[in-house]
C-alpha cells in the first residue's frame, strides 16, 4: 500500500499527514484528526450527517476519499464552534436538537447557505436542507433556528 | 480497496504517469457513485485516479457555434452558469432535480455518463440538448453523440483509460423542460424522468427532441414520439397521439421504485405536461 502525503488546512490549521490511500475524508477527520463532530449516518450520501465545508462548499465526507482534500480548506463543526458561529446557539435556543446526531450536518449546510445567501427565505432553507435527515425533531425547529440567523433577524 | 491513489492537475500529467500505475485503476471524480460502491463493498479497485482537479475538465466555455462543458464541472456550478442558462436550458432546468445540494457540490456530468445508470438525469438533459461527448485517450480525441456511449444498465462503451473530457452542445435557441417523478424529493433516483427540448412557434413544432430516463435499459431517445410531434401543430389530437406512442416506445421494468405499468402510463402524462409547459 502506497501512503499518500496529504496536505490540507483543517479549521484554520495546516495539516500534513501520511495517510492510507483507502481512507475516506470522513474516516480521516474522525479517526486521524479525532474530530468526531462529523458523523457517519448512512455512508451512502443519503443523510447529510457527514457534511463538512470544503473550500466553502458543503460536501458529504463519506463519499470523498481523504486524498481528494489535498490542497483544500476544510471546516468541520468544531471549527464553527471555535469561532462561535451563531447557528450553534440558535439551534440550542430554538430547541432544534434532540439526540443531536444529525445536527452538525444541518449546521454545516445552513452555514454554507447563509454565507452565500444571508437573507434566505424559509423555502430556500428547506430546499438547502433537503439532503439532511433527522430522525428525532420533525424539522420545524431546525428551519426556525436557521431562520433566526438570517441577516435581517440578527440586526 | 485502493492501494494507490494519485491526483492529477492536467491531462498531460495524467497521460505521462498513467502507464506506471497499477492496471486495475479507475477514474475518481465526485465519488458519488464510485465511493458509494466502495463503502458498500460492491466495487473496489487497486488504484484510484483522482481527476477532480484536472484543469481541462473544469471549464465551461463557448465559441460562436458551441458551448463546451468540462466533464468535471460540479452540477452545482452548472446550475449557476449563465452560458448554461442561455444555451443549455435543459441542463439548467435539470440541476435542481439532481440529488441534494451537497451531492451537487460533488457530482459531475462525466461521472453521470460513465456510470451509465438508466436514471441518469444529467445524461437525459445532455441528450435532449443533442450534446456530443468529447473523449480523450493519451491525447487522441474523438467525439460522438452522448447516448452512443451507453451500452446497457451500468455498462458504457469507453475504452480502457479513455477519459470523458467534456460535452459539446450546439448553440441553437430553444426551450426546454425537465420533469422527474420521484417519491421523495432530493432522494435521487426517479421513477420516470423526461426532458423535452423544442423550437415551437405559435404552436407549430419546428424541432423537438424527447428523451427519457428510468424507463429503458439506458437513457432513451423517444424518436418515434419526436417524429410525430415534429412539423405538427400542437393540437389536442397530436398530443394524444404522441402520448400514446411514447407509452409503447418505452420498455420500463418493475422495481423497488415503481411498477412497470405505472411508469409506462406516467411517460404519457409527463409528456403532455412537458408539452403544455413548453408550448
Ligand atoms: C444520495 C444520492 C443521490 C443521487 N441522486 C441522483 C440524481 O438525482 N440524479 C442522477 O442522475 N444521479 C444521482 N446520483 C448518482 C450520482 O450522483 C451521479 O451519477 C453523478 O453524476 C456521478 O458523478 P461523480 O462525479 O460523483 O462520479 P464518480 O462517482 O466519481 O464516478 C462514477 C463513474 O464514472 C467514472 N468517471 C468519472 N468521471 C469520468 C470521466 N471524466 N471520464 C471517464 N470516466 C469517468 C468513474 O471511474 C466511475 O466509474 C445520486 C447519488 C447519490 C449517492
Ligand atoms: S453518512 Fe454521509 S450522507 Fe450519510
Ligand atoms: S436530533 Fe436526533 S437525528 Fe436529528
Amino acid at each position: 500500500m502506497k501512503k499518500y502525503l496529504l496536505k490540507c488546512q483543517v479549521n484554520g490549521k495546516n495539516i500534513e499527514r501520511e495517510i492510507r490511500p483507502d481512507k475516506t475524508l470522513l474516516e480521516f477527520i474522525r479517526e486521524d484528526l479525532g474530530l468526531t463532530g462529523t458523523k457517519e449516518g448512512c455512508g451512502e450520501g443519503e443523510c447529510g450527517a457527514c457534511l463538512d465545508l470544503l473550500d466553502g462548499r458543503a460536501v458529504n465526507s463519506c463519499l470523498m476519499m481523504a486524498a481528494q482534500a489535498h490542497g483544500k480548506k476544510i471546516i468541520t463543526i468544531e471549527g464553527l464552534r471555535d469561532e462561535k458561529n451563531p447557528l450553534i446557539d440558535s439551534f440550542a435556543k430554538e430547541a432544534a436538537v434532540q439526540c443531536g446526531f444529525c445536527i452538525p450536518g444541518f449546521i454545516i449546510k445552513a452555514e454554507e447557505l447563509l454565507s452565500e445567501n444571508p437573507e434566505a427565505t424559509d423555502d430556500e432553507i428547506k430546499e438547502s436542507l433537503a439532503g439532511n435527515l433527522c430522525r428525532c425533531t420533525g424539522y420545524k425547529n431546525i428551519i426556525k433556528a436557521v431562520g433566526k440567523v438570517r441577516k435581517k433577524c440578527l440586526k | 480497496m485502493p492501494e494507490v491513489i494519485e491526483k492529477f492537475y492536467s491531462l498531460k500529467e495524467l497521460w505521462k504517469k498513467l502507464p506506471k500505475l497499477p492496471v486495475d485503476r479507475k477514474y475518481l471524480a465526485g465519488g458519488t457513485d464510485l465511493i458509494v460502491g466502495y463503502n458498500l463493498g460492491i466495487s473496489s479497485n487497486e488504484c484510484y485516479l483522482d481527476i477532480s482537479d484536472i484543469r481541462e475538465l473544469n471549464l465551461v466555455r463557448e465559441n460562436k457555434k458551441q458551448v463546451f462543458i468540462g466533464a468535471g464541472v460540479k452540477l452545482a456550478e452548472l446550475g449557476k452558469n449563465s452560458l448554461i442558462k442561455r444555451w443549455v436550458p435543459a441542463l439548467y432546468d435539470c440541476v435542481p432535480h439532481f440529488a441534494s445540494s451537497s451531492l451537487r457540490n460533488m457530482a459531475t456530468l462525466g461521472g453521470n455518463l460513465a456510470n451509465a445508470s438508466p436514471s441518469a438525469d444529467g445524461v437525459c438533459a445532455l441528450a435532449a440538448s443533442r450534446a456530443w461527448v468529447l473523449l480523450n485517450l493519451y491525447g487522441k480525441r474523438e467525439s460522438k453523440p452522448v447516448l452512443s456511449v451507453l451500452k446497457g444498465p451500468k455498462k458504457n462503451a469507453l475504452k480502457k483509460d479513455q477519459i470523458i473530457e467534456g460535452f459539446i452542445v450546439p448553440k441553437k435557441r430553444h426551450k426546454a423542460v425537465f420533469l422527474k417523478l420521484i417519491s421523495r424529493a432530493k432522494f435521487g433516483i426517479g421513477k420516470v424522468g423526461i426532458c423535452v427540448c423544442a423550437d415551437i412557434e405559435k404552436k407549430f413544432v419546428k424541432d423537438i427532441n424527447v428523451v427519457l430516463s428510468s424507463v429503458a435499459p439506458t437513457v432513451f431517445e423517444a424518436k418515434k414520439t419526436s417524429s410525430i410531434l415534429k412539423y405538427s401543430y400542437l393540437t389536442a389530437k397530436i398530443v394524444e397521439k404522441a402520448s400514446e406512442t411514447i407509452r409503447t416506445e418505452v420498455s420500463p421494468i418493475s422495481d423497488i421504485r415503481s411498477a412497470q405499468d405505472y411508469r409506462r402510463e406516467m411517460c404519457g402524462v409527463l409528456l403532455e405536461r412537458a408539452l403544455r409547459y413548453i408550448a
